[in-house]
């Protein structure tokens, strides 16, 4: 074997040492995400010798990404992240194994993903794929290494570690999705900050050294400095097997399709769809056509009743994602002909500017 | 007197990171949250409480001590 001097000063750390530097190689990490956290945790996992690393993201590098995702270039905009972080991490680390997967995790591809890597690192910006996640690691027993942010704050959790405490028992209640659909604002220290924070968490859980995050969430401020751990305990004996997952995520009827709103342009005024407004009452821009109503996905739950389960509805938000949870009740309810308008009121917004309706 | 911290969303609802709260009743746990519920209007907002930075159940019957510090932590999603 070829001894290279490249990690020389982490095997003189007394916690690393040969055996430690052995067990990094030995690793295999799956990182979800490769946007501002993602950007944070490649290049410090594949630095320090992380044996293989997984790369999943399906978007592509936009130039309003640069000022957080610091290791694209302005050279790269337009291209694949989950490719272009692969190339970026080899030709740091070129000992290393990297794969990239540029497909969106889904019910469909997270249980055969997660089964070839030993740790999940969540650094998705989405939360309902965060209960897919943690779902998933649930099925495969993988400890999910969790962060997030919201404006100067984040938060670092490590799941399902040692079939300690996971999200659910953190946040059991599924619908705080309804809050998620527009951006908050980032800069790109936090993301910076709280990425490296899961990294460590990472290299922590592959050496079996200091205390993993498990059973505490920390919460970071970084306009304050000032950081929380706060403890929390596994809620019963949660257990989702593969038939949960399978029910949940890939059964027929929780399948959310969507539609473009160019297609919808002549559904307007007519009579026999309806387009519902999933917002609440305050959130611009209003978008109203002689066809359209607005229940808040709030109040859906209720007033779903009043709705015809052969209705043809398109359901739309602020950006897309809240409008897929109401296809969902829809879908729960017996409905048949529901479909959620793809990038929501934004998206419809400039279509109807562009077409001048 | 106890303590309540606010984090994310729900510090942009209450327009402070943190208050102190007097009360002269036993207060339980459950009516800070009501009373804070009213006052704020979080009904659309989700979030885990702690005291004493543990998470807790909102719905404990729990009864608040002065010195007490309750936290409202909703989850996060930016990435």
């Amino acid at each position: 074997m070829k001894e290279s001097t490249r990690y020389n000063r982490q095997i003189i750390l007394p916690e690393i040492g040969k055996e430690g530097q052995y067990k990094l190689s030995k690793s295999k990490v799956l990182v979800i995400g490769a946007g501002g956290l993602g950007a944070s945790i490649l290049p410090y996992l594949a630095a320090a010798g992380v044996g293989e690393i997984g790369i999943v993201d399906d978007d592509t590098i936009e130039i309003s990404n640069l000022h957080r995702q610091v290791i694209y270039k302005t050279s790269i905009v337009g291209k694949s992240k989950a490719e272009e972080a692969k190339y970026i991490v080899l030709e740091l680390n070129p000992e290393i194994k990297v794969e990239a997967f540029a497909v969106k995790l889904s019910g469909e591809n997270a249980i055969s993903l997660f089964e070839n890597y030993d740790i999940i690192v969540d650094a998705t910006d989405n939360i309902s794929i965060k209960y897919l996640i943690n779902d998933a690691c649930l099925v495969t027993h993988k400890p999910m290494v969790y962060g997030s942010i919201f404006r100067f704050q984040g938060q670092v959790s490590v799941f399902n570690y040692q079939n300690g405490p996971t999200y659910r028992c953190l946040y059991p209640d599924e619908k705080s999705n309804a809050l998620n659909c527009e951006d908050a604002g980032v800069i790109g220290i936090t993301v910076g900050i709280i990425g490296m924070l899961q990294a460590n968490e990472v290299i922590k859980i592959i050496l079996g050294i200091g205390t993993v995050l498990s059973g505490k969430i920390l919460v970071y401020n970084i306009l304050n400095n000032e950081q929380q751990k706060y403890d929390f305990e596994k809620s019963s004996d949660f257990v989702i097997t593969k038939e949960d997952f399978d029910s949940k995520y890939n059964s027929f009827e929780n399948q959310v399709e969507e539609i473009n709103f160019e297609i919808l342009l002549n559904e307007i005024a007519n009579d026999e769809v309806l387009f519902l407004d999933v917002r609440n009452e305050d959130e611009l821009p209003k978008i109203e056509f002689k066809n359209s109503i607005q229940i808040p996905l709030l109040n859906l739950e209720k007033e779903i009743e009043k709705l015809g389960k052969n209705q043809i509805i398109y359901v739309f938000c602020q950006s897309g994602i809240r409008s897929k949870i109401a296809v969902e009740l829809f879908n729960k309810n017996q409905f048949s002909k529901v479909k959620s308008i793809t990038g929501g009121a934004l998206a419809m917004k400039q279509l109807l500017k562009e077409e001048k309706i | 007197m106890v303590e309540v911290k606010y984090f994310g969303a729900v510090a942009e609802k209450t327009k402070c990171e943190f208050e102190k709260l007097s009360f002269s009743e036993e207060l339980s746990l459950q009516k800070l949250l009501n009373d804070l519920n009213e006052k704020y209007e979080f009904d659309s907002l989700t979030f885990s409480v702690a005291v004493n930075q543990k998470i807790v159940s909102k719905a404990s019957d729990y009864t608040l001590k002065t010195s007490d510090v309750v936290a409202l932590l909703p989850p996060f999603a930016g990435g």
